[in-house]
């Protein structure tokens, strides 16, 4: 009772002093937790990290931003070209940036600050990238070793926001720990490794990217970036009003969130898919045409219904949708048919007994799937168990930890696993199914001649985005003709926030949630 | 007297961390996977993995490794983390004032209130405080810590609203931590006190003592409590290394930072250097947390003394 007079009285004093003092004053601060998979940042350098988070974007401005059907636009780079055998680049730089110490950002920051990346380990963003000229003041040109279609990806990642030369190189190891200089809407504040950041407004911001609407500076003024890694403490905090915004909420989560009268959820497209690979040399899937009849038993569509509740959209192939590599010839893709299953088991000749299981001279067909620990995969994994058992297949579930399995994989222990991953550019294919990485990533553990060469020319032979697409449809249809994997769902990116505080622009701009988002949310209590 | 036994238990903890540290550093590199695969990204080619290899000498035989490391550790060098990129001792540094915060509070609040409880529990007559007593420290040793975390959010921060849900920021964010840990450490301690203190009430001298007609109260300060604090000394000590590293639930559930999330994070992605330092920093605080029982206890009792000598 004390404590009801106790809020009341504050809310009262807040109320008069609300009245007193501007709006935008007392208002414009928000708290935002960092998703699950951006937890544990270490440092805000983003030539050096491994491991960026959503506040890295609000530091750094990139030349280039990727919108969510991956389209590129022009950022600090206000245009390019690329030369038609793709060994040079032209960049053209908007004019007026200037970095958070005041300095001008123009050619030579740029040039500047390319070389950095040698010897880290992130250098493979610009590892074509044979040197960096100067044209004029606000034009530069790479110059590349050999041609790079991934290049406009790269220069869009998190990790290739342009940072102040002078400030990094005389910072040295500190520089994103103590202190940070980009020329992004925010500038870092304070940073407490595993417990939050604080940035503040960059007031003289008037450079944004055409996915804002806003080319000002930022309408909020300070934003909390808070690490709270368990799901539930979130969701507590957000309903009692301590953080204002949740990144990365967990698809069955949003069912409970949507019934809080003061939460609003936006769905983005996903970047990744969860998949089922099938390791090729292990018996029985050393056979075609058990693991074509494998992916025929897994129901995607009843599984986006039952376990995601309609959120997200089934995945057919390996590649998320909005990538055009992933247009491929419609017989290619893997879809549902129980009978077809079934019939090739027939073929491959499994047949069914009494029991509920398959067997071929006397063996049962009882296999190993495998998955990792977390709630993402165990459930999904239940279900694909439950679905291969109307095949006549039984699954044996193993759950290990992320490190663990990866060791399975190596040492060639698997059979089936369920996985995800997250990568929205087609190379995804080469980290998965190139002979060079048998074990893991290659974790169907497959080798094959024509596969390899198709690999290289797509990795390697294209000159231009055209012939690199067309490259890596043909890889990506390959691969989908040897049944190397089952493909299963493609998760949605969540945002819940307090809609009684905040407005966030709906649809979200760009492949994540980052400062082109930020720029055009509000307060609006 | 006192003065020779610290030094004999003291030198004692150098060959008894060196073991440790070889138990450390192979549980740490007999785990399945290793740190590079959490470090490399979809992009770099199999050559970047080897130069990584290489770079962190992690090709290098296992003594090999070994030796490099304690080396180092000799010359105060904690190393630098493989996936976490920066110096190990840097990353302790900045975990440790919050697992200090809170694990001292919740070690002060456990033992005076334990001690407390267990004492009103021992010297109480009245059989509905005695129910209630066995009941608290029956719930105290079994509830689980998340659970009980969970509950504590609900009731205090969001009903109640007293306290924030979680974070690590002023005095407030530290209350329902220190409860949530405290509450099974507060059980645990008065469970061992209540039964010290009814054991010693059993000798002769206590009769005695009463026949010579001294107040109840200076026969419990003055002759029960010296002797039945020794028990409880001895749970407090092997506590204070548990009071760095114990939280890792508790640090989970309330969004702080803190030694043993480092150390759980660190093992999950094989961040070796890191595993390492926290695991050898965690023995050495229950090693000198043993050191500091020993050492009170031989200064309450003088009988541990001469047998230990």
């Amino acid at each position: 009772m004390r404590n009801t007079i106790k809020s009341r009285l504050l809310a009262g004093t807040t109320l008069i002093a609300a009245g007193f003092l501007s709006n935008a004053v007392v208002a414009q601060e928000v708290t935002i937790a960092f998703p699950a998979d951006e937890l544990g940042a270490t440092s805000y350098n983003p030539v050096t990290s491994n491991n960026l988070n959503s506040a890295a974007s609000l530091i750094y401005d990139r030349l280039i931003e990727q919108d969510a059907d991956q389209s590129y636009h022009p950022h600090l780079a206000t245009s390019w070209e690329e030369s038609t055998d793709g060994m040079s680049w032209t960049f053209h730089l908007k004019d007026g940036v200037t970095f958070h110490d005041g300095s001008p950002f123009n050619a030579q920051s740029v040039a500047d600050w390319i070389p950095d990346f040698a010897d880290t380990e992130n250098a493979y963003l610009v590892a074509a990238v044979a040197s960096v000229e100067v044209i004029d003041n606000l034009t530069v040109k790479f110059v590349m070793s050999r041609p790079e279609p991934s290049l406009l990806y790269n220069l869009a990642s998190t990790f290739m926001g342009v940072p102040g030369a002078a400030a990094f190189d005389s910072m040295g190891d500190d520089f994103g720990v103590s202190g940070a200089v980009g020329t992004g809407p925010f500038k870092l504040d304070s940073f407490a490794i595993g417990l939050e950041t604080v940035l503040v407004r960059n007031d003289d911001y008037a450079w944004a990217s055409d996915l804002s609407e806003n080319q000002g500076a930022a309408h909020i003024g300070k934003i909390t970036f808070r690490e709270v890694p368990d799901q539930s403490t979130a969701f507590l905090e957000l309903k009692t009003g301590g953080i204002d915004l949740l990144l990365g909420v967990p698809t069955p989560f949003l069912e409970i969130l949507k019934a809080e009268s003061n939460v609003a959820v936006i769905q983005m497209p996903g970047t990744g898919i969860n998949y089922m690979p099938i390791n090729v040399t292990s018996a029985p899937f050393d056979d075609i045409k058990v693991r074509e009849a494998t992916g025929l038993a897994i129901n995607q569509e009843a599984i986006v219904a039952s376990i995601y509740n309609g959120v997200g959209a089934p995945a057919h192939n390996f590649l998320i949708s909005s990538l055009p590599e992933a247009d491929v010839d419609p017989a290619l893709n893997v879809s549902f048919d129980l009978d077809r299953a079934k019939m090739l088991l027939d073929e491959a000749g499994w047949m069914m007994g009494d029991g509920a299981v398959r067997s071929k001279d006397g063996v049962p067909l009882s296999v190993k799937l495998f998955t990792q620990n977390g709630e993402e995969f165990t459930s999904l994994t239940q279900v694909v168990q439950a679905q291969l058992a109307d095949i006549g297949m039984e699954a044996v579930i193993t759950v290990f930890d992320s490190s663990t399995i990866r060791d399975e994989y190596k040492n060639n222990r698997h059979q089936l696993a369920v996985r995800g991953y997250d990568w929205n550019n087609s190379d995804i294919l080469d980290w998965f199914f190139s002979g060079k990485r048998l074990g893991y990533p290659n974790v169907s553990m497959w080798e094959d001649a024509e596969g390899q060469r198709l690999n290289d020319v797509a990795m390697e032979d294209s000159t231009n985005s055209d012939e690199r697409i067309a490259n890596f449809k043909a890889y990506h249809e390959y691969v989908l003709s040897q049944h190397l994997f089952v493909p299963i769902y493609q998760p949605t990116k969540n945002i819940a926030y307090n809609s009684d505080r905040l407005s966030v622009p709906d649809p979200v701009r760009g492949t994540r949630f980052r400062s082109q988002t930020v720029l055009d949310m509000a307060v609006v209590e | 007297m006192l003065l020779r036994y610290i030094f004999f238990r003291a030198l004692m903890l150098i060959p008894v961390s060196i073991s440790i540290s070889v138990v450390i550093f192979l549980i740490v590199h007999l785990l399945p996977g290793d740190p590079i695969d959490n470090l490399i990204r979809v992009g770099s080619s199999t050559e970047d993995r080897k130069t990584l290899v290489l770079k962190y000498g992690l090709d290098q035989p296992l003594a090999v490794q070994y030796f490099r490391w304690i080396g180092a550790i000799f010359q105060g060098d904690f190393g630098e983390a493989i996936v976490l990129r920066r110096p190990v001792a840097d990353l302790i540094a900045q975990n440790l004032p919050y697992s200090l915060r809170l694990g001292g509070a919740a070690f002060a609040f456990s033992s005076i209130a334990g001690i407390t409880l267990g004492t009103i529990s021992a010297t109480t007559r009245s059989a509905i405080v005695e129910i209630i007593m066995r009941g608290f420290i029956l719930l105290g040793s079994t509830v689980p810590g998340f659970w009980l975390a969970l509950l504590m959010i609900l009731f205090f921060a969001v009903q109640l609203q007293w306290f924030p849900v979680s974070g690590a920021k002023g005095w407030s964010s530290l209350v329902l931590p220190v409860l949530t840990i405290g509450f099974g450490g507060v059980a645990l301690v008065a469970r061992v006190t209540r039964v010290a203190l009814l054991d010693v009430r059993r000798e002769d001298f206590v009769t005695l003592l009463h026949a010579k007609g001294l107040p109840s109260r200076t026969i419990l300060f003055r002759h029960l409590m010296p002797h039945a604090m020794l028990p409880v000394v001895t749970i407090l000590a092997l506590r204070i290394g548990w009071i760095l590293g114990g939280a890792v639930t508790v640090e989970f559930v309330f969004g702080r930072p803190g030694l043993g999330s480092l150390l759980i994070r660190a093992i999950g992605q094989r961040d070796y250097p890191v595993v390492q330092g926290c695991l050898l920093m965690l023995a050495l605080a229950v090693m000198l947390g043993t050191l500091i029982g020993d050492v009170a206890q031989a200064a309450m009792d003088p009988r541990i003394r001469e047998t230990k000598k």
